[in-house]
């Protein structure tokens, strides 16, 4: 394991808040409390070609 | 032609708020006997478990517990340590995070010691029972569209089903016996359980106010005696009838003779009608006779007599006296519909007579597979009367684990509150919300003695959202009961007349269920416990003013005593299974009418659902009129003629009237009836008689009537627009077309049921002719650049659900956390949380998440099964137990679905076809006028045999609709329905007419056809092709989920052959049938190389002299071989092989053959049997 994990965003499910989360952090909307978190689609680049 | 209708020039369009009432009527069977069980069932079954008494049997302490106020409540989410703003809990989430929709339930526990006036009352918690979806419990009760939509659901969703677990299951409708009906039965079983019985029976399934029920026979003895009998904790009894008879009031023997003889008058015997014979008056002498044998004179002795012999299985009747046992029995298990002992009476001595017409043949067999004679189960009252056994259960268990304190402790034990309690919470009051749930989830019932229900198991299944179609049949579907599904007999799968309009003739499954498992029509009604405004009938009220209502109209009213008189003279009242009274023959038609006018007028008093079953003396069936305000039965709405006026008023009428009643066509032809014989009521619709799902075939009045079968079949299996809150759910597999299209040819109730909501299809043009030979056999042609457009594209979201706390069975400490080795080359996949990147793609053998374990400190990942690529859509993690961490997550995977070679297609008639190419579009025929290529080419053979005209008809009416910008109205039975104006159905001109000149008018050919010019050629096709619009359905079968093909692979332990399954990918099995085509083709090689080579081929040593294969065995070389010298690889070591038995190497050869017969040896070896191979070279010995 390494020492610090990148945080990862999240929205929540119900007020739509964006959430960072680092790994071990209690799964919970810092805004209203909510409980089921989706994870933000990647910015990374998924694909290169296009065909 | 508009390939595509967008929904702009939609003519059915509606505002954004559409109507979705005919949805949610839909459910509603499911939803108001839910309603019940919450707002009366629970309450009522609560007062009727009879309370338990316990007795200290050293200070003579008496204890009674019982159950007092009970609540409720609507489902809220677990109070965590941090307090949360949200306390309800919304279906959706129960979706995602697999945890059931369920309320909490207590009940206050009364306890009252000593005859003491006011008991102690104690609150246990009954665990948490499942609330159904829009019912009055559930939050989502009454939301327009717009507040469901918040809530993450469908605009149109309509309830009446369960969240159990995360998944969405509902319970069957179950069809039952008719409440409260005394049903003449001949069965040969019923010969069999004793000697001297007969064939012949009166059966009634009594059902009490709590909706439990217990079924009484009444056997015809081959003495011309009868037997009543009952179950009493699953075992059945018998008494003979004239016992019960005495014991139920103070009456004498002439009195019985009396009322069991009125049925029979010498003048009126040859009257059609008549029910009675001399025979009668033997028979009763005969039972008068057998109640004296035992001596038994007055009530007193009789009630007694029956509580001698009863009170070994009776419960909780320790020191009670024979009679009040016998009492219980009486008022328990005989008639319980009834309260009174004069009704109990009466209704036996209404069996009886309905016994000896019957087995004199005066009256006709009730048939009992016919709908006439049949209710339904519904989900409400299933759970009532489980939950009420489950309560029953408890307080029992409770009873005898007190008593057995007392006997085995009592030196401590002491009959005290709190004693009491500890004792009580032995047994854990929270096991019957777990029963509860237990039930949805698995459909069983797991009870002691069988509730008075038929089956056990199958009661509940998973409301399949693979399209809405099939999510809307689910709660339409009725089931006739497992029972009849492993029966030789096919009679009871039959379609019979009475279930006409109620259910469905053409949606029923071809195979195994046909005939069993059907739907009701779409206009077809349960009635239940709320009247039209939502509020709670009154039976009482009811059955009162119907009383009065007779009373007034001439009725003689059975109380105090039976009227001593029979049909045909007078016809028995009956209500509900009680003897009201007798109304004459000659005046029961005008009351019938009047009742009928009644049930029409909103303040009569008369509920609009009474069901009015006038038997009328025709020698059939047993004369009567049978009056049922019951819930359960089955009704449906028809215009009512004889109220002059009021033209358009519906009647609501159920299958039992229903046979007697003259309905007649809505196509304003009076069905071969005369003058004195007019019709009274008139059908609304002729597509009434269909169920949603067939109503939505265009032209099937057109069809053979097996297509529209299939077609219900094929809809419901169709890859469809599955979801409009797609985003929020988490289902295992759900199927969605990406690009689906409005019919351009719909009926009336594509409209009516909201189904733009949830498209099924595309339409796809579609040339009807033989090209390129690829279209053979049901085999159809795509376009391939139709495809490429976005033509039946669809995708597959796959969801996995990874709980982290399923896998450590037995720690409660967090020991997995999702987490990434960030030492290793999984970072290409996985996210530095452990789960993959939203919206990347992952190849097979790729990690998609990795758990990293805090004790042992190593990371296990994850890698994606199959053999395509997948996308990940989604992934949300969740909390599911607020006080600890722990973590869950739903990964929801994208499996691309486009059509390729070998994807089944379907049109809506029942038409069938495998892609078998993807043609391209240069190479397609083409219009010589448009231009215009088809999307899809089918085989014209393809209609001929199955006569699918509708299909026809289709093409050329979406053809003439998208020239004109119109949608096109296929309801089928449309000429047979009276036009607005009052104008007969003399149609003016055919429909093809119609449909032609809508073709004509834009310059197209009147029949539809068109020249085309070939693809490939360039020149004209010999004969002008059809070619028009038609609806096509993908359906879910697609070959990527299918194919199963290997070259080697995995193989089994024990046999060395391939193994069986395409998951695990195995092979297909190459069997008997298949080795005897080759053998006959003399393919001798080719069937060694398949059975032998492929599969388990194998070298064994024999030893040629004991002829052995087990005993051979390797010897190890002494010492290694001598190293390699110089790089060059080591000189290979001869084998040495030994015989065990004979400690020779001599004489070892090797023999190629299947592994599975060296198997065989050690097998045979095992049991002491020794195998010999005699050895010989060649075709020599």
């Amino acid at each position: 394991m390494d020492a610090q994990p990148e945080p990862v965003s999240y929205i929540c499910g119900d007020c739509g808040m964006e959430n960072t989360l680092k790994s071990g952090d209690v799964i919970q909307c810092r805004e209203c409390g909510y409980r089921i978190l989706y994870k933000k689609r990647t910015r990374r680049i998924v694909q290169y070609e296009a065909r | 032609m508009a390939k595509t209708t967008s929904s702009t020039n939609c003519q059915n369009s509606h505002g954004s708020y559409s109507n979705y009432k005919d949805l949610e009527d839909l459910a509603k069977p499911h939803i108001e006997s839910f309603d019940h069980f919450h707002e009366v069932g629970i309450e009522s079954i609560l007062n009727s478990i009879k309370p338990v008494k316990i007795i200290d049997p050293i200070t003579n302490k008496k204890l009674e517990i019982y159950f007092g106020h009970h609540d409720l409540y609507p489902p809220q989410k677990e109070r965590s340590k941090i307090a949360s703003i949200h306390k309800t809990l919304l279906p959706f989430e129960c979706r995602q995070a697999k945890i059931s929709y369920s309320g909490r339930f207590d009940v206050n526990v009364c306890f009252k010691f000593d005859d003491a006036h006011h008991p102690i009352q104690h609150k246990f918690h009954f665990g948490y029972i499942p609330i159904m979806i829009k019912s009055k419990l559930c939050h989502l009760r009454g939301a327009d569209s717009q507040k469901l939509v918040s809530c993450y659901e469908e605009p149109t969703e309509m309830g009446g089903y369960f969240i159990v677990g995360g998944l969405e299951r509902l319970i069957r409708l179950l069809i039952m016996p008719k409440r409260n009906y005394a049903m003449s039965v001949e069965r040969d079983t019923f010969r069999k359980q004793q000697d001297g019985y007969s064939d012949k029976a009166v059966i009634i399934r009594c059902v009490r106010q709590d909706q439990s029920s217990a079924t009484n026979r009444l056997y015809y003895l081959q003495s011309g005696s009868a037997r009543l009998g009952f179950w009493v904790k699953g075992r059945q009894f018998l008494l003979p009838v004239g016992v019960v008879l005495k014991a139920l009031i103070d009456t004498n023997d002439q009195e019985i003779y009396v009322n069991l003889t009125c049925c029979y008058r010498d003048k009126y015997q040859k009257v059609k009608g008549a029910v009675g014979t001399q025979l009668v008056g033997e028979r009763v002498k005969i039972i008068l006779d057998e109640v004296q044998e035992l001596s038994l004179f007055t009530r007193a002795q009789c009630v007694e007599h029956i509580g001698e012999n009863f009170k070994p299985v009776m419960d909780g009747v320790g020191n009670e006296t024979h009679y009040s046992v016998g009492d219980a029995v009486l008022e328990e298990y005989i008639l319980v519909h009834l309260k009174s002992y004069h009704d109990k009476f009466n209704m036996l001595i209404f069996m009886l007579q309905k016994l000896f017409a019957f087995v004199d043949h005066m009256a006709a067999e009730d048939r009992a597979d016919a709908l006439q004679n049949h209710e339904v189960l519904q989900p409400g009252h299933l759970i009532t009367i489980y939950l009420k056994d489950k309560l029953q259960e408890w307080l029992m268990k409770g009873r005898r684990l007190i008593q057995d304190e007392l006997n085995n402790n009592r030196a401590k034990y002491s009959l005290e509150l709190e004693d009491v309690k500890k004792t009580l919470d032995k047994n854990p009051s929270r096991s019957i919300g777990t029963a509860i749930e237990s039930m949805l989830k698995t459909g069983r019932l797991a009870s002691q003695y069988g509730l008075d229900l038929q089956q056990s198991g199958g009661m509940t299944v998973q409301a399949e959202r693979l399209n809405f179609l099939r999510f809307i049949s689910f709660f339409r579907s009725v089931h006739r009961g497992a029972q009849f599904a492993n029966q030789r007999n096919t009679s009871v799968r039959k379609l019979l007349p009475e279930a006409w309009g109620f259910l469905c003739p053409v949606h029923t499954p071809d195979g195994e269920p046909c005939g069993l498992l059907n739907h009701m029509s779409s206009t077809c009604r349960i009635t239940s416990y709320f009247d039209s405004k939502g509020n709670i009938k009154n039976f009482d009220n009811i059955r009162s003013s119907i009383l009065n209502v007779l009373i007034g109209i001439g009725m003689t009213p059975s109380l105090p005593k039976l009227v001593r008189a029979g049909p045909p003279e007078v016809l028995c009242v009956l209500l509900d299974g009680c003897v009201i009274g007798s109304i004459s023959s000659t005046i029961v038609e005008k009351a019938v009418l009047h009742i009928r006018k009644l049930k029409l007028s909103a303040n009569s008093g008369i509920p609009e659902d009474l069901e009015v079953g006038y038997v009328p003396l025709l020698g059939l069936a047993y004369p009567g009129l049978y009056l049922f305000t019951s819930p359960s039965r089955f009704v449906r709405p028809v215009k009512s003629l004889c109220h002059a006026g009021k033209n358009l008023d519906f009647e609501l009428i159920g299958p039992f009237e229903q046979v007697y009643m003259e309905i007649r066509c809505a196509d304003g032809g009076e069905g071969g009836r005369t003058e004195n014989n007019p019709a009274t009521h008139e059908e609304i619709h002729p597509t009434g008689i269909l169920s949603v799902v067939a109503n939505l075939t265009p032209y099937s009045d057109h069809n053979q009537s097996p297509r529209n079968m299939y077609q219900c079949q094929m809809a419901k299996q169709t890859m469809g627009f599955s979801s409009q809150a797609l985003q929020f759910r988490a289902d295992q597999k759900l199927y969605h077309l990406q690009t689906p299209q409005t019919p351009i040819v719909r009926t009336a109730a594509y409209t009516k049921y909201n189904i733009d909501e949830f498209p099924t299809g595309t339409n796809a043009i579609v040339a009807v002719l033989a090209y390129t030979g690829y279209d053979m056999e049901d085999a159809m042609i795509l376009n391939k650049s139709s495809v490429e457009r976005g033509m039946c594209r669809g995708t597959i979201y796959q969801s996995e659900t990874i709980d982290l706390e399923d896998k450590k069975i037995g720690s409660s400490d967090p020991r997995k956390i999702f987490s990434r080795n960030n030492s290793d080359m999984s970072r290409g996949t996985i996210d530095s949380d452990g789960l993959p990147y939203v919206g990347k793609i992952i190849h097979p053998d790729e990690p998609y998440y990795s758990t990293y374990d805090t004790v042992s400190g190593t990371t296990y990942k994850a890698k994606l099964k199959g053999s395509e690529p997948v996308t990940v859509d989604y992934v949300a993690v969740d909390a599911k137990n607020p006080d600890k961490d722990t973590q869950k997550v739903n990964i929801r995977f994208r499996r691309p679905r486009n059509p390729i070679i070998g994807d089944k297609f379907s049109s809506r008639h029942g038409q069938k076809g495998v892609c078998s190419q993807l043609w391209p579009d240069i190479d397609m025929p083409f219009s010589g006028t448009t231009g215009l290529r088809p999307d899809l080419i089918i085989n014209p053979h393809a209609f001929p045999s199955r006569m699918t005209i509708g299909m026809l008809l289709e093409s050329i009416a979406a053809k003439g609709g998208s020239l004109h910008g119109k949608f096109v109205d296929a309801t089928p039975f449309a000429s047979s329905v009276r036009k607005e104006n009052g104008q007969s159905s003399s149609e003016p001109d055919s429909l093809v007419d119609e449909l032609g000149t809508l073709l004509k008018d834009r310059g197209f050919n009147y029949h539809g056809l068109e020249v085309l010019y070939s693809g490939v050629l360039g020149t004209e096709l010999a004969c002008e092709i059809f070619i028009g619009p038609v609806y096509y359905q993908r359906l879910r079968h697609m070959v990527s989920d299918k194919f199963q093909v290997r070259n080697t692979g995995p193989v089994d332990p024990t046999t060395k052959q391939p193994m069986k399954g395409r998951k695990r990918g195995g092979g297909i099995r190459f069997g008997e049938m298949e080795r005897d085509s080759l053998l006959a083709h003399g393919a001798a090689y080719l069937l060694h190389d398949r059975l032998h080579t492929c599969s388990d081929f194998h070298v064994a040593d024999v030893c040629s002299l004991c002829g052995s294969i087990l005993t051979t065995s390797f010897i190890q070389p002494q010492k290694k071989a001598e190293r390699a010298i110089n790089g060059l690889p080591p000189g290979r070591i001869p084998k040495k092989v030994t015989c065990h038995a004979c400690k020779t190497s001599k004489g070892m050869e090797t023999v190629a053959m299947p592994y599975v017969f060296r198997y065989l040896a050690a097998e045979l070896a095992a049991m002491n049997v020794k195998m010999t191979l005699r050895l010989s070279s060649g075709a020599e010995s």
